[in-house]
Formats: C-alpha cells, sequence, structure tokens
C-alpha cells in the first residue's frame, strides 16, 4: 500500500468510522471539520509512529494537514 | 436601555459606527454594517413570515454572515439555534424537528447534505443563503447581504423574549434544546464585560463553536463593550502552531477557551517563539483545568491574567476565579470561585436543605443568568429547579439544579467536587454516558453496552466502552464504532468499544463500570505525546 492509501485508510476508518467512505484525497479535513482536535493528535501519533519520523511543532499547519494529499507530500519531503 | 441582546450592537453601532464588530479571515464587518446588516435580514425573516418567539436554525461554519444571523434572528422577535455543522445528519435533523423549526440560516456547501432536509421533514420551509432547492422558499446570500436597513422591525420584545437555544446531550438518548432569553443573556454578558474590563479597545477571539455556550461571551460581551470578535478560522482553529500564529497576527486580547486549547498552545503552540504580548485576560472555562499545567500556561504568558469561568450552559456562567501566581507544587486544583453579580448560589444536601459551610452538597443557582427551562420537556423542567418557599410561603424562589457537587471552603470559594450524575467532560465538551449507551444499544446486535471515562494524559479524559453480544449476533468492535458516529457528535464516540463475553458484575448484579474504567485506564496515564501513540496503537 502507498503512503497516500495507508493514510485514507486510517483516516476513513480509525478517525472517522465509515462515516465518510467518499473522502477525496484532495478534500480540505480542516475548513469542513472532518477531522477535530482529537483527531488531528492521532493522526500526527499515527504518521510518527507508521513510518518513524518526528514531526515538529512547528509542520502541524494547515499547508501539511489540510488535506490527505497534503500530507502524502509532507511525508515525501521529509 | 440595553433590554435585548442586539440593542447592544445598535448602542456601539451609534458610538463606535467605524469600529471593528466582527472579523474573520481577513474580512471585516464594523459595528454600523452589523447594525444595518441585522436590520436587513431581520426585515427579510419577517417578510417571510417569521413570528415572536419563532426559532431559527443557523447551519454554516462560522462567518461574517452567521454573525449576522445570531443579531438578525433575535431582531426578527425569533431565537437562533446554532446546529454543529459537522454533527451527523441524524443528529442535526432531531434538532429541527424538536424545536419546530421553519426558517434555516445555511449555505450551499451545507445542503449538498440532502439528506438532512430529506431527514429533518417537520415544519421546514424557508432556507436563507440556499438557492433553487425544490420545495422549499429560498434566498441567495447574495440578496441577504444586500438587504440592509437603517432600523430593526418595529416589534414588541421584552427582555423575557427567547434569545437562543443550545443543544446539549441528554441522558435519555436525545440531545435537549437549552432555551435562554434576552434576560439571562444579557445578565451574563453585561456582568462579563464589566468584570473583565472590556472596551472598543478590546479584540476577543471566539474558539468556540457557535453551538457551545462559550460563544456566547464572544460575541455578547464583546457587542457590550463595543469591542471587536475575531473569529478563529475553521481551518487553523485545530492547528495549535498555526493558532498561535494567528493570535500574535490578530493582536487578540482577551482569550476565551476549554483548557484543553490552552494546553495544545503549550505543548505543540511553539509559544516561545511568539509575542503575545497582547494578551491581557486568558479566559478559560468547560471543565477543571489541573493545576500542574495551568501554572505551566500561566508561566508562558506571563502577561495575561488569568480567570476560571464556571457554570453549565443552564446558567450562562455563574462563578468565577480570577487565578493568583500559583506556588511550585501546589497539586490541589483551584476554586471555582464565587457567584457572579446576580447570582446567588446554596448548597444542598439530598433533602434540599442547605448543608453546613464546609460541607459537600449540590450547588443550586438563582438569578438572573438561569436559562427559561428546556424546550418541550416537562419533566426535566420538572426535575431541574428546586423551588424554596419563601415569606412564610406566600412566594418562592426558583433555584436551578447543577448536579454538581461542592464546598465551600474557609476563603469564600467554591470548591467543584465531581457530579451527582453520569454526566463527564471530554475535552470541555459535556457529554451524558447514558446517552453514549444509548447509542451504543441500538445496534441490532448489542445486548448490553457500558461507557465509561479514562484519564487521558492531558488532565482530560476520553471515553472508551465495552458491549455483549446478544444470542446469536457477533457484533465487532469497529461496526458498532461506525454505527455510533451516526448518532453521536465526534467528542461523544468512543475511542474505542470492545466486545465482551460477559460484563464484570457489582454485587447488586448490576455492570461494574468503576471495574470496567480501572482495566481500561491502568498504565494510560503518561506525557501527552506519549499517550497520543498509545491512542494510535490501540486505534
Amino acid at each position: 500500500m502507498d503512503r497516500k492509501t495507508e493514510l485514507m485508510e486510517f483516516v476513513k476508518e480509525e478517525l472517522l468510522h465509515g462515516r465518510k467512505s467518499d473522502l477525496r484525497d484532495d478534500e480540505d479535513l480542516l475548513s469542513a471539520g472532518i477531522i477535530d482536535s482529537l483527531g488531528i493528535l492521532q493522526l500526527v501519533g499515527f504518521v510518527e509512529k507508521r513510518y518513524g519520523v518526528q514531526v515538529p511543532d512547528e509542520d502541524v499547519v494547515y499547508e501539511n494537514f489540510h488535506s490527505i494529499r497534503a500530507l502524502a507530500d509532507y511525508l515525501g519531503r521529509n | 436601555m440595553l433590554h435585548l441582546l442586539p440593542r447592544a450592537v445598535d448602542i456601539a453601532a451609534r458610538r463606535f459606527p467605524e469600529r471593528e464588530a466582527v472579523r474573520c479571515s481577513g474580512a471585516f464587518l464594523t459595528y454600523a454594517e452589523l447594525a444595518s446588516r441585522a436590520n436587513g435580514l431581520a426585515q427579510v425573516l419577517r417578510y417571510q413570515g417569521l413570528k415572536r418567539g419563532d426559532r431559527v436554525g443557523i447551519f454554516m461554519n462560522k462567518s461574517l454572515d452567521s454573525a449576522v444571523a445570531m443579531h438578525g434572528i433575535m431582531k426578527a422577535g425569533g431565537a437562533y439555534v446554532p446546529l454543529d455543522p459537522f454533527a451527523p445528519t441524524s443528529r442535526v435533523a432531531f434538532m429541527i424537528r424538536d424545536c419546530g423549526i421553519r426558517h434555516l440560516v445555511t449555505t450551499d456547501l451545507k445542503l449538498d447534505q440532502t439528506a438532512l432536509l430529506a431527514e429533518a421533514t417537520g415544519e421546514l420551509s424557508h432556507l436563507i443563503g440556499a438557492t433553487n432547492r425544490d420545495g422549499y422558499e429560498c434566498l441567495a446570500w447574495d440578496d441577504v447581504r444586500g438587504a440592509t436597513a437603517a432600523d430593526p422591525p418595529d416589534i414588541e420584545l421584552t427582555e423575557q423574549d427567547l434569545a437562543y437555544i443550545l443543544y446539549t446531550s441528554g441522558s435519555t438518548g436525545t440531545p435537549k434544546g437549552i432555551v435562554h432569553t434576552h434576560r439571562s443573556g444579557l445578565s451574563f454578558a453585561v456582568w462579563a464585560a464589566e468584570t473583565y474590563g472590556l472596551s472598543c479597545e478590546d479584540r476577543i477571539s471566539n474558539h468556540a463553536p457557535l453551538h457551545f455556550d462559550l460563544s456566547t461571551f464572544d460575541f455578547f460581551a464583546a457587542a457590550v463593550a463595543a469591542a471587536a470578535t475575531v473569529i478563529v478560522p475553521e481551518a487553523i482553529s485545530k492547528l495549535p502552531a498555526s493558532l498561535s500564529g494567528w493570535i500574535e497576527r490578530e493582536r487578540i486580547s482577551v482569550w476565551y477557551s476549554v483548557p484543553f486549547a490552552l494546553m495544545q498552545l503549550l505543548e505543540r503552540g511553539g509559544l516561545q517563539d511568539r509575542d503575545l504580548s497582547s494578551l491581557r485576560w486568558v479566559l478559560f472555562a468547560g471543565e477543571v483545568f489541573p493545576t500542574k499545567h495551568l501554572r505551566r500556561v500561566m508561566a508562558a504568558l506571563p502577561h495575561a491574567r488569568f480567570s476560571n469561568l464556571y457554570g453549565p450552559t443552564e446558567t450562562n456562567v455563574c462563578t468565577f476565579y480570577h487565578v493568583p501566581p500559583l506556588p511550585p507544587g501546589l497539586e490541589e486544583a483551584i476554586p471555582i470561585g464565587k457567584p457572579c453579580a446576580n447570582v446567588e448560589s446554596l448548597i444542598v444536601d439530598g433533602e434540599n436543605a442547605p448543608v453546613k459551610p464546609g460541607e459537600t452538597g449540590e450547588l443550586l443557582i438563582r438569578g438572573g443568568v438561569v436559562m427559561r427551562g428546556y424546550w418541550g420537556r416537562p419533566d426535566l423542567n420538572e426535575r431541574g429547579f428546586f423551588r424554596r418557599r419563601v415569606f412564610n410561603d406566600q412566594y418562592e424562589d426558583v433555584f436551578y439544579r447543577t448536579g454538581d457537587l461542592v464546598r465551600l471552603i474557609p476563603d469564600g470559594n467554591l470548591k467543584y467536587l465531581g457530579r451527582k450524575d453520569r454526566q463527564i467532560k471530554t475535552r470541555g465538551y459535556r457529554v451524558e454516558l447514558d446517552e453514549v449507551e444509548a447509542a451504543l444499544l441500538s445496534f441490532p446486535g448489542v445486548e448490553e453496552a457500558a461507557a465509561f471515562p479514562v484519564p487521558d494524559g492531558q488532565g482530560s479524559c476520553l471515553i472508551e466502552a465495552a458491549v455483549t453480544a446478544k444470542a446469536g449476533s457477533a457484533p465487532t468492535g469497529p461496526a458498532v464504532l461506525n454505527h455510533v458516529s451516526g448518532k453521536l457528535p465526534s467528542y461523544a464516540v468512543p475511542v474505542k468499544v470492545e466486545v465482551l463475553a460477559s460484563f464484570p458484575r457489582t454485587s447488586t448484579g448490576k455492570i461494574d463500570r468503576r471495574k470496567l474504567q480501572e482495566r481500561a485506564g491502568a498504565g494510560s496515564e503518561g506525557e501527552p505525546k506519549q499517550q497520543v501513540s498509545v491512542i494510535a496503537e490501540g486505534a
């Protein structure tokens, strides 16, 4: 599974519990309130554990976390 | 006379017409603009048949338009009902039916959710901010924004008229509507504006969603003082590093949120790299702020004074406590303080008799800030109030029962000690565990269910649950979770549902929730960042 698919699975299954099966990878997770503040923490935790990276606090910003595609791009750069 | 909430906007518009009233994502309305647009919307609503006391839903992201809607609806004689734009459709539809909403202020974006309209049915007939929806009278935002008026509709309204209804978790499985009047809203707003010395120079953050009672401070106390309300854009409200930059850029002078948001700013907001010296007050409410964390937040924001506001949504805010410097090593929780002006408190035992000073009892509240009642729930209105006969039985004083256990400590402050019932707070949100269990039990294969809080390592808690299967069914944790997330708001959805062969029992045969809680909580207390990994691992 590539990273984007893994992230998509995690968000859909673990954060949204199947509530939004038609989620797109460019859909704005934050402006549309798709994930909440706990969800962000879980997403950061998942990324750090799964990919063995440290996400510095200053990187947890809109540019990097607004969509699954943005997050996958961010991980690709780091 | 300031007897109606939106009058505060009119008065500000006369005194400071060019001052900023509301700002959101780079755009703003002055007080003159807010007043004339709210008047215009009120005229539109009256033209559409809105009557005094009618309920009007606001179903959209926070914006300049939603601020206009709050005031416009009240100017038209209606009560605004903020509906969580991110809540499950069935829940929002329930609220629309429950309080008989006919007019909904919304946006086309949200109306993608055609399912909502199908489910809401009921009396809903007018969509303001929507275009071309068959079966409804629609009015596009372009037309609403163009409608301005120098004066509000000329209608009779008193301070006892309905102003807003906030829905909160209900123990019977459906949310309940808390009805506030102009009087109860203003009692709080005027007190807050005075107590925190708000002026037209202040820039007040709005972090809470509109359906959360903290937002009434952000909009109404600000309007009373002709201060600016600066709405945190939805896109960054959950991102601590972006949020701290926003506070700096917007030169916020008064911040108000649940402790959890401040904890996030402290842990991940990079506060040391920001100049937040514009902050003069940091206000928090919603749940207990653990002293060891509060002390660190205070050290990180040395320019600000800190104040704890306490009060169930039913009373707006009823006590407050300005936090003094906290000595190192102090672990004890800070008190919830003393009653606000125009508020009387009473601590009673199980027989409604006042307890002796220093003894623990239930906190009862009387005064201007108390709600009018629960919408359409005579049972709750009977149970929720205590009527004390006074003056030789000639009159009665009516107190709201908070359900919170408190005691008076020697310095005259009240100390919060817990709940009488099964209501909990998670990240500042109020949740009835009975409502969570009702949602779990509605899954066809579930026989019995228990929901319980577990510590989140940051001084708040998360909800976990366990269920047992009906004979012949084999429900799985994820399937049950999928089901309940269609019924509950995201903060009330358990982080985990375990399927057990049988429940531990107490000696009387009840589900032993304490044992479940202990089992789940074992080893989960830790540093916040580790806690995140624990959640992800368990997920």
